[in-house]
Parts: C-alpha cells; structure tokens; sequence
C-alpha cells in the first residue's frame, strides 16, 4: 500500500462512491491473487478500489464522471484503449507517481479526459460546430467486457467468464462455488441507537487518544520551575561529530584518505577487533546451568516456606497460639539474656507501646463498651465483666507506668567505663552495690492506685513498711559510703570529667567518690534550683524525671540530702575545718519559707531527722560554693608579671549576721512578689469569670427560691467558665514555668508580617512553612544557586510571540530540574509532523497541522 | 593499611561535609510524598534539590575558604589553663598578636567603659569623669580624644564608627568621629545604659527612671517610650539575634522588651538580688545573669530553664563570638568555656592589680582579645580561641576601606529593617498566623454569607396547603419574608463592621447651623 499519506486522506471524503459498493466483491485476499497473475483483464472490476487505493484530491471531482465508467455498452472501440494505455505509461514516467502495484491507472485515465476536453476544444474551435458533434468520438470503457444485457449488476460469474482458460482459473472457480454452496445469511444491521453508540465509543477511544498524548508534554511544562520562550536559532549545525558525518571528500588527497579509511581491509580489521572484544564476554556453559540450579532451588525453598507460612496462619486452635506466644516469649527472654540488642529492641517496643497507651488512653475505660458499662453502672454487672474492667485498667496501669528506663543502665554503663581505667575493683563492687540498694529503693514506691492497696490503711501500712526497708538500705548505703570514702582517702587522684547527674535516678551511678568535687557541685545545683522553686519541685530536678508524685520527690530529695552529707562531711575531713557551718543555721532558720527546717546539720549522725528534711536553704550553701571555686587551684598562686598580682588569695569574709538574714529576706519576698505579678498578669490576660450572683429582688420571692439558692444553670455556666480559663491558663506557655511569664499579648504590628491564610496550592501549614524556611537571598546563596532560586516561572523577551503548544515527543523519565526551553520554529518540525500523520490514522478528517 | 587509612579520612571529610550540609539546608524539607497536588509536589521538589544544591556549594565554600579555625589553650595531661598567666601566653603567640595585649593606666578620670564597633576595628573609650576617646586598634592611634566635663555613664557607637553616642549626666549625646557633638537627645533623660540594634537603626537606652527610649537614629523619630515600672537599673543588653533588649531588675527580674509592645515580651526570676550583669550568646538562645545572690546562671532561653548555675560573683558578663564567657568580679576576670553541652568551666584567669574594681569586659570581635575598663584605666588581654576567625566582608570587615565603609553604609540603610520586626522568634515573619478565638468577619466575608443564607431562603420549599393559603402571590409573599428574616442578622453585623451608626446622621440633622454659615452647609441628597 502507499505511503503517501495525502491519499489516504482522499478517504473519507468519498461519501458518494461508497454507495456503489453494493454488489458481490471478491474477497481482498482473491483478488490479491488475480492481481499477481495479471492485471489487464481484471480492471473492470477493479476500478472501485483503484480509485480508492490512488484517487488524489486534487481529482475526486472528475471522479465521479459517469459516462466513462459506467457505460457498459462498449460503444468504444479497442483502440482509443490501446490509445490510452500507451497515454498512461508516458503520464506515468512524467510524473514520478510512486505506484509500486501498477493498478492505479486511474489518474491517467483522468488525464486522458482532461487532454480529450482539449482536444474537443481545439476541434470546437477550429471548426466552429458544437459540442455534441465531437462527443461522439469519445473512447470510453478500457475493459473488454461481455455485453450486458439491461441495468443488471455485474456478477462474479460475468468477471470469471473473461479469465476462463488462464492459469489458476479453475482453482478460482472451485472456490467461488463451495463459496456459493453455503447459503451466505447477510446479517441484519444493527439497530441505530447501537451502532451509534459504537460509533461513540470508537470516536472517543481515538480522541481519548488523541488527548492523552498530551499529557506528558503538559505535566512536564506544568512541573518545570521555569518556561522559556524563544525562537528558534537553530542553524542547523549542532556539533562538531555532525559536522564531521556529513564531510565529503572533495580534492584527490581528501579522496585517497577517504579510500584508505573506508577500504574493506580496514573495516573488517575493525570490526574483527571489536569481535576479539566481545569474545571476552562469553560465559561458561556450566557456571549458567549452576546459578539457574541455585535459583530454582531457592525458588522452591521459597515456595515451601510459603506455603508452610499459609497453613500456620490458617491454624485456629487457641491453645497451638497459646503455646506458640509462650515459646516466643520463652525465646525471646533467652535472647535478651544472649545479646543486649534484643533486649533493647524490646524495651524499644515497650516504650513505643507505653507511649501509644498514654496518647490514646485505650485501655482507661475509654471504650464505647467500657463507657457503656460504667454508665450503667459497675455494682449492676457480672463478675465476668468487671474482672474484664479491672484487667482492661490494670493493663492501662502497667503500661502507663513510669519504667526504669534502659538510659539509667547505659549512663551507669558509661560511667563505670569511664574510670574504668584509673578506679579499682573494689570501689566497682561498692558503687554497684550501691546501686542496687538505691533501685530498690526506688522500685518499691509504686502504689497501687486501685483495689485493696488503695485503702488508707492499707497504703499507711506500706508506707511504714517502706519506711523500714529505706532506713535499712540507708544504713547499707552508709557503709558503702564509708568504705568508699577510705578507698578515696588513698586515691588521690583527682578526676575533671564530669558526669552528668540528672534527676535522682542517676545520682546511684554517679557515686564515684573521686569525682567528689564535681559531683559536690552538681548536686548543689539540683539542690538549688530544688530550693528556689521548690512547690514545683518534679520540673526542677531534671527535664528527664517529670514524676509528680511528691513522695517520690521527698525520697529523692532526703536521699540527696543524705548523700550530699556524706560528701561534705567527707570534704570536709579532707580540706577544711567545718566552722562555718553553725553560722549558717541562722540564716537557715530566719528562712519561712520552708517548710521543715533542719536542726542539726553539723550532726551527721542524726540520720533520721534528715531524712524529713525536704531542702535546704540556699543561703548555707553559699559559703561552701565559695570555697568551692578556689579549692581546684587552690593554694596555686599566678605568677607575677603583666598587671597581674599574684599574693592575694582570695579572702572571703563572712558576711554579717543582719546581712544574712536579709538576703535571705529578700530572697523570699522576691519569689512571692513575683508568683503575686504573675497572677496579676494571668488575670489580666484570662480575666476570672465573675460569681454567680442573683440580681436584688430577682428569684426570690419565695422562701422555696431562696432556699434553692442560684439556679443550676447559673452555677453551670460559672463552672463552664472557670473550666475554660484554666484550660486557656494551661495551654500557655509559661504555665509550667513557675520563674517566667511569657506575654500571650498579641502584637497587632507584627500582625502584617505573618499571613493570614494559607496561600492556594498549599495545604498544610508545615510543608509551607519549610518551604519557606531557606532565604534565597544573593547574601545567603553561593552565585550559583542564586539566580536559580530567583527566577522567574516564565522567561520571554519582548516580542517574542508565545505560539499555541506544539506536539513533541517527551521523555516521561526525565525530571523537569531544568528550566525548560519551548524552542518555537517559524515551520513545524519535520518530525512533529511525521508523528502527527501517524497518530491521525484513522481519524476522521484532521486537516490540522500542529 | 594505607589504604584503609586513606579510605577513613574520607569518609571522616564526607561526614563533615554532611555535617556542613546540613548546617546550611536549615532544617529538613516537607515530607513530599504526603503531598496531593501534583503540581505543588513538582515545583516543591526542583526547589528543594536547589536548596541542596545552594547547601552543598555553601558547605563547600566554607570548607575550602574559611578553614582558620579558632585555637584554645591546650594543657599538657596535668596542667589547667586558667593557670597559665598572660605573659606565657603572650610570650608563645605571634609577633602580631603579642602587640595586641596592653595596659592603660589613666587614674584620673575615673572608672572606665569601652565599647568596639561590630567590625571590632575601633575601640570607644569612655571615663566616668568625662574623659572620652576613640581609638583605631588595628594600627593603635588615637583617633580623637576629648573632655566633656561631666559625667559619662556610657558609650555606644552607632552604626559604624562615624558617630557615636554617650549617655551623660543629663541626656545622651550623639558625637562625629571627630569629636563634635551633633544631637542632644533630651527625650532620653537621665540615660544610664545606652545599646545600638544595628539592623533597625535604633538606639535604645534606660534612663534613671526605668525609662525605655528607642529612637530611629537614621530618621530621628523616636519609636518608642515605656515605663518598665520595675525600678532604675543600669543592666541592659541587646540580644543580638533578635535585637530583643533584656534589663535585669533590682527584684531579681530579667525582662525582655520590643519596640511595639507596652509589657515585657517575658519577664524572668533569676535571682532572689539584683541583678547585676546580662550577656547574651550570638546565637540569642543562652542568656548569662550574674546577681547580687552570688550567682551566675546561664540559661537556655527557648526554654527559659537553667543550663548552668555557678556560685561566683559577677559585675560584668560578655560572651564571645566563639561562645566564651567572660566574668569580671572586682579586680579579677574569668573566662568560662563551652566544653560540650553547655557544660561551662574555668578556662582562663586574670588578675588585675589589686584595688583595680573591674567595671565592664567586652571581646572584640574577630580578635582573640577581651578588652577590660576598670578604674584605673584599660587593658586588654589575649584569650585565645575567643573571636571568629574567619570574617564574612559582607556582615564585617575589620581591613575596610573607606569606600568599602561608604558602600556599607548605604547598604545598611537600604536594609534597614523596621522596628516592628524585632520579636522574639524572628522566624516567624511569613509564616501562618495563629487563627485568633474571635476574629472579626470583613465585609465581603459577611456579603458572602448573606448571599449564601438568601440562596437557602429562596430555595426552601414550602408545604403544599389546602385552602387557598398557597395560592401563588401567598407563596411568594412567605418566600419574601423568609429571605428578609435571613437577611436581617447579616446587615445589622455589616453595620457593626462599618462602624457607622446612624447617630452622626441624627447629629447633622439636629444641629442648626447659624444661618449665615448655612449655605456653606452640604446640601442634603433628596
């Protein structure tokens, strides 16, 4: 079939001549064959579909001409045909028709008619007579066919009759009538609405097509930061390679390198090189046949697996799970004891599991059921059910349970190896057995908060209990203490590195009595901050420890007390003489503002009493943080020289008595004022809501109203507010934060700096905001970058006309990083043409040129 | 093994750079794949591959660029720094920096203040009894001195070292470089503390009064004036990466303040005495106090906790550009070290000569120096490791030329940022604002109700009723009165919203002009 794709857009402008197609045809594939065996005697039957196959725009008009075609009766001799023929061979070689079948004689015909019209014109004119004198001579009807007789349509059996005798005839014949013997049923047509919808359903299959194709081109224009639009500038010389291909040898010598180069001899060496190359690459048969056997084996171990994986799961019973989850657990407990990564893992898991149970709550009744039973009431239920409540909060309380958390082991870890080095075994066993002692200490203060341990009594008598336990291990400690203390006695070794120290759960670890000094000072810190906020003490101690439970606090604090004593006493033997201590008492006393006040410090064997004790002031600390900051230089003197001098060591003089006790003064009035500004400042900014109160003479007529006092709705709705403004109270900043108030005023002048909503493509504030989060900015940017970031989403000159979008080929891999170019040619390109002509097959008339 | 070796350093190099790289990438960009629009995704993807490009080259820059690093003391195995005196310091360092050490004995002019420029080529120095002068530190001459004959409390140069200003005994003073005085800003009053918020161009001072001043120096408007009502302090500091001034109080109290807001942005307890010194890190998030209670706290100002509490006394408190601390405490300075963590310990010591009260500390910057005033004059001493070594000439430069300094400043003032910029986290310029509790609804928002609500009216529909009572013009008349009911709530907000009620109306009706000036009156529309 041609190519030429102006004729196959002849096509379906031939409404009319479609009608014609009624009759009996061959079958395409026969009349193949009579084509092949020659094409003269079939022509008459042929015509139709030559006229289709080769029909040009240009002559569909004249195609139509009757008294040529369908004048069936031969007025015209032989000769105008022989005539014809020989016209149509020389149109042929003037033209250059591309016809690669030789059948499509039909423009020839035309052009047979055309030179007829002039011939009858020249005769008209020479001659003067009309028209119809002429039209007589018309030669028409090129095919021999056998005389017809009346209107009938031609037959197969009129066309089979001409071939009769020639080779393949009787084959042909055969056909046809096995052909005819089947009573061929035409099927009706199908019902108009049905062949419409199929016609639908194809138009919108191409144009869906049609559209498509677009899309990558538009997602790619739709993504690029950046559209340029330019002409084309293109002179058609790309590289320097292209320049080269298209070199040909001009001059002899250009001639004779060109012959040498491009010799067969040359070529096939090349080409044998490259084959030696490739040689290299082959593989061995067996190792091929290993790797499959290797993968096939995989493959079923694959399957198996799977397969065994499927029957498992399917598997209902409830004591197979039962005992499955106790032999996981069996060996995931050996595991933790094998290698410590599980164990994290694990503890990993439980902390996640912890976590999600404090953020949802499942397990506190928060249920549709659990709520469902409450309301109805807990006494009205079965046993079952409340068993099943109290396990539910059972299981809310041990996961919501604050856990030894796998930190405390690491830090101790690290800290045992940190003086690994320089400490002995012995201080090791003692710090360990410390520990011990301290973490039991601690694991034992958990109190249920439900069922029988929640009783007064009950929890009165564990606490004693505790009590005992804690004076015992206390007594232990001592002893660690002391014995660490003459190990340190000889351990003169002073180490700088400081642990950290936070919060009471680490103080065990941190018991290395070299690090004394450090550790004094740390702990005077906790002490501090403990004493100068010390109704809020959970959030001061440490950022890791935010247990509120005070008695947890009273413990870590008494044991700190403890400890700390310990330290200065210790200290003190090894530096100084304690005398400054009973000064301190007094400033000690005159502080109010806490709540129990030692008695006796420099008595260290009064242990109970401390152990009450909830902090001590500030101010008695003061002097021994001063003789703190000289004691690591201490009798050091700097050298003399520069301005520096170098003989006084810093003398620290005790303050006086009343200077003292005003300090300590100040100090409280200070804190109280503050708490009393904060307060202000709170109302301020969360007015308190105003207290119910009836207006005089309003609801209260009657003794009954009076005695009803305010009505509920009034009571309600002052709860209500009250409710509100403690929430707003507690969302604010500065609502844990006991030193600080932070202003919640809103600043209207900032106000027109921040946007109001957010803008269009975005939807969520986070990704818009980091999208905004670096500058781009020529003062933050290297110059590389900067001119990227700034650019604007289209680039065009001026004059520069933007034609509508062109069809282009797009790869749908390449990510759109660089600013596109939309490259517009005054001509289309050859190849979006080409592309077009081929995505408009079959299409209806698409006459549009992209 | 070499190659093992070799193999090490380079993946140590590519960690750094990963480090650098994401130093300069500014946090993590959004989570694409949570991304539905697809256009949006795109566009948000080339951009943050230009962003890790822009981080990468930045990264790159600095590594090949700036490689000085800054260099500590370093202690053999016993040894401990803050023992090493200057002169052993001096004595090891370079030709160049040992000249940079000195001291000033002036003991006549009372106690001494000292102030850089922020490109720490210029020094100011100013003497309790009047006595001022600026010097050029980079060849050591004397740019001008002079007397003003009465008290000067401080000094602050402005935006270079073209002008200064000086808080004397009645009102500050603003001064050229060659001494001649220019303004008188009598609005200050009795100004103790004076600070200069270079990007806004704004000169804050506290006067005796507790008195907030800012004024726009390159305008000369004055932007604000509040009373902090917590008493006279002479303790005010900048902090440099938000300009957020902070004054510490007698009561303890720290308090931050803007230009554009009445009441403290935060108010802090810090110590249970006055107190006595303020610092702030470069970085803006630490805050180091020293009180009266004997005590320096360094506190981490995002959380507004404790870092650090150290039992020393301090009159003056400055922190370097390198994160040094310096703390002077009567004739004695100590320099605190960040060794990891905020874990700040003893790094250096210096002792002045005994009876020299130490009034104020201060890094230069871009020079391992800590200028000291004290009462017998000026000294300055060598702590390495304290300044930034490598200078970005676009922010300072410490070799400019003049024209690099015209160029600046100009630049400057070009830049200049308006005071409503200064807030506590400057980051939130741009970002999403907060939906208030009660906003008030604008008048189109109010118009596009209505119109929805008059659709819902109109297409009510109305029960089918027997009797005549649907004939058609009973219908529409229901249909009417619904849209009106719907209307109504609607018009009297927009009314709200304007803020024009009908009394002016009713005024102009009332009130009779005299008949003379009655056919100057607007004729009313009829």
């Amino acid at each position: 079939m041609p190519k030429n794709p102006a004729m196959r857009r002849a096509k379906p402008a031939r409404g009319p001549e479609k009608k014609r197609r009624h009759g009996p045809r061959l079958p395409t594939t026969m009349r193949r064959e009579l084509d092949a065996m020659g094409p003269a005697p079939t022509r008459g039957s042929d015509d139709e579909e030559v006229s289709d196959v080769g029909a040009e725009d240009v002559y569909e008009y004249e195609e139509g001409v009757p008294e040529e075609e369908a004048g069936k009766n031969g007025r015209y001799d032989a000769v105008a045909k022989y005539e014809y023929e020989f016209d149509s061979d020389a149109s042929e070689a003037d033209e250059d028709v591309p016809s690669e079948e030789g059948e499509d004689m039909e423009e020839d015909e035309n052009d047979d008619g055309e030179d007829e019209e002039k011939q009858i014109r020249i005769l008209q004119e020479t001659t003067g007579m009309p028209r119809e004198a002429f039209d007589g001579k018309k030669r028409k009807q090129p095919l021999e066919l056998p005389l017809q007789h009346g209107d009938g349509p031609v037959t197969i059996h009129d066309l089979l009759d001409n071939i009769q005798g020639k080779p393949g005839y009787s084959k042909v014949r055969k056909r046809l009538q096995q052909q005819e013997k089947k009573t061929m049923v035409m099927a009706a047509p199908l019902p108009k609405v049905e062949r419409e919808k199929l016609e639908r359903r194809v138009t919108y299959d191409t144009s869906r097509g049609e559209l498509t194709k677009w899309e990558r081109k538009v997602k790619h224009n739709r993504e690029a930061p950046t559209l340029f639009f330019e002409n084309d500038s293109n002179l058609g010389v790309n590289t320097i390679a292209a320049i080269a291909n298209e070199f040909k040898p001009r001059t002899e010598f250009e001639k004779r390198i060109a012959e040498i180069t491009r010799s067969t001899e040359i070529m096939e060496a090349h080409k044998n090189d490259g084959a030696k190359i490739l040689e290299l690459n082959k593989i061995d048969v067996e190792d091929v046949r290993e790797r499959q056997n290797r993968l096939a084996k995989m493959r079923s171990l694959l399957f198996r697996h799977e397969m065994k994986a499927k029957r498992v799961k399917k598997i209902k019973s409830r004591t197979y799970h039962r005992m499955l989850k106790k032999d996981k657990l069996k060996a995931a407990s050996a595991d933790f004891e094998a290698d410590p990564e599980a164990a994290k893992d694990y503890a990993m898991k439980q902390e996640f599991k912890r976590a999600e149970e404090r953020m949802t709550l499942k397990h506190k009744n928060t249920s549709k059921w659990a709520k469902r039973i409450l309301k109805r009431g807990l006494s009205v239920q079965d046993e079952g059910t409340r068993a099943a409540i109290a396990a539910q909060l059972q299981q809310n309380a041990l996961l919501t349970r604050k856990m030894n958390s796998m930190k405390d082991d690491s830090s101790s870890e690290g800290s045992s190896d940190d003086d690994d080095d320089e400490n002995d075994s012995e201080a090791k066993m003692l710090n360990r057995g410390k520990e011990k002692i301290l973490k039991v200490l601690e694991e034992d203060k958990e109190i249920p908060n439900s069922g029988v341990f929640s009783l007064p009594f009950m929890e009165r008598a564990m606490k004693k209990q505790e009590d005992a336990a804690y004076e015992e291990a206390r007594q232990a400690l001592e002893e660690y203490d002391d014995s660490l203390r003459k190990l340190e006695d000889d351990n003169t070794e002073q180490n700088e590195d400081l642990i950290k120290v936070t919060g009471k759960r680490t103080f065990g670890p941190a018991k290395n009595t070299h690090k004394n000094v450090n550790k004094r000072q740390k702990l005077e810190e906790t002490e501090n901050s403990d004493s100068e906020y010390d109704s809020d003490p959970a959030q001061h101690l440490g950022d890791d420890e935010a247990t509120t439970k005070q008695d947890d606090i009273k413990l870590g604090t008494a044991l700190l007390d403890d400890e700390q004593n310990d330290l200065y006493r210790s200290f003190d033997d090894i530096m100084k003489n304690p005398g400054p201590k009973t000064t301190f008492e007094v400033g000690m006393l005159a502080g109010d503002s806490w709540k129990t006040v030692k008695s006796s410090k420099g008595n260290d064997n009064d242990i109970t009493n401390k152990s009450k004790l909830q902090a001590p002031s500030i101010v008695d600390l003061n002097p021994k943080q001063w003789d703190n900051n000289p004691d690591s230089d201490s009798e050091e003197e700097m050298v003399e020289g520069f301005l520096t001098i170098s003989d006084t060591k810093e003398s620290y003089e005790l303050p006086s008595q009343a200077e003292l006790i005003r300090q300590a003064f100040a100090g409280d009035d200070v804190e109280a004022e503050f708490e009393k500004d904060k307060m202000e400042v709170l109302n301020e900014e969360n007015p308190e809501p105003e207290k119910p109160a009836l207006v005089p003479g309003w609801g209260q007529w009657t003794d009954i109203q009076q005695k009803k006092g305010l009505p509920s709705w009034m009571i309600k709705e002052h709860e209500i507010a009250k409710r509100n403004r403690e929430e707003a109270l507690k969302r604010r900043k500065d609502s844990k934060l006991k030193h600080v108030i932070i202003s919640e005023h809103v600043d209207k002048k900032v106000e027109k700096y921040l946007v109001r909503n957010l803008p269009f493509p975005y939807t969520s504030k986070d990704v818009y905001e980091q999208s905004i989060r670096m500058p781009i900015g020529p003062d933050f940017n290297p110059a590389i970058s900067v001119s990227a970031l700034n650019r604007p989403a289209i680039v065009k000159k001026p004059g520069v006309i933007i034609k509508p979008i062109q069809y282009e080929e797009v790869d749908p891999h390449q990510k759109p990083d660089e600013p596109k170019r939309v490259i517009q040619r005054v001509t289309p390109n050859q190849n979006a043409k080409k592309a077009s002509s081929k995505q408009s097959k079959g299409a209806t008339s698409h006459k549009r040129k992209w | 093994m070499a190659p093992a070796r070799v193999n090490a350093e380079k993946q140590d190099a590519e960690d750094e750079l990963e480090m650098k790289v994401e130093k300069y990438s500014r946090g993590k960009g959004a989570d694409l794949k949570a991304l539905r629009d697809k256009k949006l995704k795109g566009q948000l993807a080339v951009k943050e591959k230009l962003y890790g490009q822009s981080a990468k080259v930045a990264a790159k820059a600095e590594k090949w660029l700036m490689p000085s690093e800054e260099g500590f003391l370093e202690p053999d195995n016993l040894e401990k720094t803050y023992r090493f005196p200057q002169e052993s310091i001096v004595q090891e360092v370079d030709l160049l920096s040992s000249r940079k050490p000195f001291d000033m004995i002036l003991p006549v002019l009372g106690p001494y203040t000292i102030e850089y420029t922020s490109n720490g080529r210029y020094m100011l120095v100013g003497g309790r009894k009047g006595h001022l002068a600026m010097m050029d530190m980079l060849n050591m001459d004397l740019i001008k001195e002079f007397q003003v004959r009465e008290t000067v409390r401080d000094v602050a140069f402005l935006h270079n070292e073209q002008m200064y200003a000086v808080a004397q005994k009645k009102y500050p003073y603003i001064y050229n470089q060659h001494g001649a005085e220019i303004h008188c800003l009598k609005e200050h009053g009795k100004a103790l503390k004076l600070q200069f918020l270079t990007k806004q161009f704004l000169l804050a001072s506290i006067n005796s009064f507790g008195q907030l001043h800012y004024q726009d120096v390159s305008t000369g408007e004055m932007i604000a004036n509040y009373r902090t009502g917590l008493g006279r302090t002479d303790v005010m500091r900048a902090n440099p990466y938000n300009a957020v001034i902070g004054l510490g109080h007698a009561a303890g109290k720290v308090t931050m303040w803007k230009p554009t807001s009445v009441k403290p942005l935060v108010t802090m307890l810090c110590h249970h005495g006055p107190v006595t010194a303020l610092a702030f890190d470069r970085g803006g998030h630490l805050m180091a106090t020293a009180g009266v209670d004997r005590k320096i706290k360094i506190w981490d100002l995002r959380k507004y906790e404790v870092v650090k509490s150290y039992a020393a006394r301090g009159q003056s408190l400055d922190f370097s550009q390198k994160g040094l601390l310096a703390c002077s405490n009567g004739s004695q300075v100590e320099i605190y070290r960040d060794f990891g963590g905020h874990d700040y310990r003893l790094y250096m010591k210096h002792r002045m000569l005994k009876g020299y009260q130490v009034g104020k500390v201060l890094f230069r910057p871009y020079e391992d120096i800590l200028g000291i005033g004290h009462s017998m004059g000026l000294s300055s001493i060598l702590v390495p490791g304290s300044g930034e070594p490598n200078f970005d000439t676009f922010i300072d430069n410490p070799m400019e030329t003049t024209k690099q300094k015209r160029e600046k400043e100009i630049h400057a003032l070009l830049d200049k940022l308006p005071p409503d910029t200064i807030m506590l986290n400057p980051n939130l310029i741009a970002t999403v604002r907060a939906p208030k509790k009660k906003e008030k609804k604008t008048k189109k928002e109010i118009e596009e109700e209505m119109e929805e609500a008059i659709e819902a009216a109109k297409n009510t529909e109305h029960k089918k009723k027997t009797k005549g009572r649907s004939k058609p013009s009973k219908r529409a008349k229901k249909k009417e009165e619904g849209v009106f009911r719907a209307k109504r709530p609607f018009l009297e907000q927009s009314k709200e919203v304007v803020g024009r009620p009908d009394k002016k109306q009713r005024i102009g009706e009332e009130v009779e002009l005299p008949k003379a000036l009655q056919r100057f009156a607007k004729k009313p529309q009829s």
